[in-house]
């Protein structure tokens, strides 16, 4: 029986007839379970131990971020930004940040667009650190989450010293980067960009031709390209099914198109594609960071306007203007011209927008996120369909979904 | 471009380009626009203009497509305004199979009804949930919390001279 889970993606839900001749046992997985990254619930009819319908039930980490944003003024949205995907922090305000620079009208400086570029690709490191980790763990390879969290640290340490917090960075705001990298900051970055190529490659060494890892993921989870693209899947998903599609590369923002690097796919459509897409995005990352890092511009890290960030403190002691702009600033905000506005950027899960309608006040009319996992995981049911139950933890971990970002 | 006589409006919002069609019309329009090459449905949404002084708004909720060309990277937003209660418009899940769980978080959020849609039921927020949070009229609220401005609950310990 082929059975139609969406137009134009078709199933076989009779595979072969198993052990319990065909007769269905639904069975509940999660929410609370420790390889389903996360709070993701999943009704799973199985034959014997095959899957053969799934249904991810979601929601459980709603934290109506959309709705708080509608609460905040456009300068403390940020804050609220940083948790919905909250392996990638700065690239979640970034979308957020060229969202309201373009309602605004608003080019930040050379040196923010680098030091933003420097914060995503970090990000990206990090998250793809934080899925290789816990992956490796749940298919077994145990040592993998302490070779992961190793470099992750590096990166959190990182992160503390350009923002003053390790996970929750607010780094990235309209109209800029909260403050220019320290000193202490690019040589920890400089000696990072060293050290990292020879991390990946130990990554590498334990799994890539690790036959356990290539047995659980080899032929596991196939999405093929024309599936990923009706189903609307993007990031690893995407490339991974043999599809060069990459904001950065296709559609640039914060000069990503001066940066050289290639998109990461594999034509494999299966986990361990998607797993090489990752390695592949890793390298490239560490690439991008050593170009941004030599060709770092100098200039002011915002745009140089009184209306929309506050005056630097030493000019508060000697200027009123500087004292009426600041006390406006923070009791007020600002407002942003009536229109509405969607910016896309890639993070580490695929493409993760932002959504903006305003109505000319100081607060947002509404903010919608595109998450990446939210769409991405509504391909599970057609990857996971007739393998083994085990398989299927296999295959929601190279998803790579947050549910953070998933439920918002 | 569809043809003119689906398009009421259309215009150009901070560089993205956007068309307004009558609600009938946006399971056809869409369908129309696939064809053309917009294949990817990158968010369906709803924005609620309750009380919206800056401008003029033909009706209450606006349900926005977003879709992409991903051939030749054009974006185009297409917008549609409705009105009741509850408000009703079709589903284009057909369509776009993405839209899926868009519609159904869109209902579970703004309580837009979309007509054919296999499953509508709530999405992000428990099955028995009642009210719709993103509208606007429905509050953000909170949880009383300990240490609240309940000042008079805690009593001082007396002086001990």
């Amino acid at each position: 029986m082929t059975d139609t889970i969406s137009r134009g993606v078709t199933v076989d839900r009779t595979g072969e007839a198993g052990a319990f001749g065909g007769e269905l046992l639904t069975i509940n997985f999660g929410p609370h379970h420790p390889s389903t990254h996360g709070v993701l619930r999943l009704i799973v009819d199985l034959d014997g131990e095959q899957v053969r319908r799934l249904k991810p039930v979601i929601g459980y980490l709603h934290t109506g971020i959309e709705k708080q944003m509608e609460a905040l003024r456009w300068q403390q949205g940020v804050t609220v930004t940083d948790r919905h995907d909250y392996l990638s922090p700065p690239i979640n305000n970034l979308a957020y940040a060229l969202a309201v620079e373009k309602l605004m009208g608003v080019q930040v400086p050379p040196r923010a667009n680098a030091l933003r570029v420097i914060m995503s690709e970090l990000t990206r490191l990090s998250s793809h650190l934080v899925w290789m980790g816990t992956s490796g763990l749940e298919l077994g390879a145990m040592s993998m989450l302490m070779y992961c969290f190793r470099e992750r640290d590096t990166i959190l340490d990182m992160n503390e010293e350009i923002s003053g917090f390790r996970m929750h960075t607010s780094y990235i705001r309209p109209g800029g980067v909260m403050a220019d990298s320290t000193p202490r900051f690019l040589e920890m970055l400089d000696q990072f960009c060293r050290d990292m190529p020879g991390h990946v490659d130990e990554y590498e060494a334990l799994l890539t031709n690790n036959p356990i890892w290539r047995s659980r993921t080899i032929g596991i989870g196939i999405l093929s390209a024309e599936d990923a693209k009706v189903l609307g899947a993007t990031g690893p998903m995407l490339r991974g099914s043999g599809v060069a599609w990459d904001l950065r590369r296709s559609m640039p923002y914060s000069g990503y198109e001066n940066y050289d690097f290639e998109i990461a796919t594999s034509d494999m459509c299966d986990c361990y594609g998607r797993y090489l897409v990752r390695i592949k995005e890793m390298r490239e990352s560490i690439k991008i960071l050593r170009q941004a890092l030599d060709r770092l511009p100098d200039g002011p890290v915002n745009v140089d306007d009184r209306k929309m960030l506050p005056p630097p403190r030493e000019e508060l002691e000697t200027s009123m203007e500087a004292v009426i702009h600041h006390f406006k600033l923070f009791t007020e905000g600002y407002s942003v011209p009536p229109g509405d506005v969607y910016v896309a950027v890639e993070s580490g899960r695929g493409e993760n927008g932002c959504y903006i309608a305003s109505d000319g006040t100081h607060k947002p009319r509404r903010v919608k996120f595109r998450s990446a996992s939210f769409v991405n995981l509504q391909a599970l049911e057609r990857m996971a369909l007739n393998h083994f139950l085990a398989d299927m933890v296999a295959i929601i971990g190279t998803a790579d979904t947050v549910l953070g970002d998933c439920d918002r | 471009m569809i043809s003119e006589t689906l398009i009421v409006e259309k215009g150009v919002s901070a560089g993205d380009p956007w068309v307004t069609v009558d609600a009938p019309n946006v399971h056809e329009a869409l369908a129309a626009l696939k064809t053309e090459g917009y294949t990817l449905l990158v968010f369906l949404s709803c924005v609620d203009h309750l009380v919206d002084a800056s401008r003029s708004w033909p009706a209450r909720y606006e349900v926005v497509y977003q879709l992409r060309n991903m051939e030749t990277r054009e974006q185009l937003r297409l917008r549609t305004f409705i009105e009741g209660d509850p408000p009703h418009i079709d589903s284009v899940h057909d369509v776009f199979p993405p839209a899926n769980w868009e519609e159904r978080e869109t209902y579970d959020m703004f309580g837009i009804v979309f007509d054919g849609h296999p499953e509508l039921t709530r999405i992000l927020m428990p099955d028995d949930w009642v009210g719709y949070p993103l509208r606007r009229d429905y509050p953000v609220g909170g949880e009383p919390v300990e240490f609240s401005e309940e000042h008079e609950m805690w009593q001082t310990a007396p002086d001990k001279a």
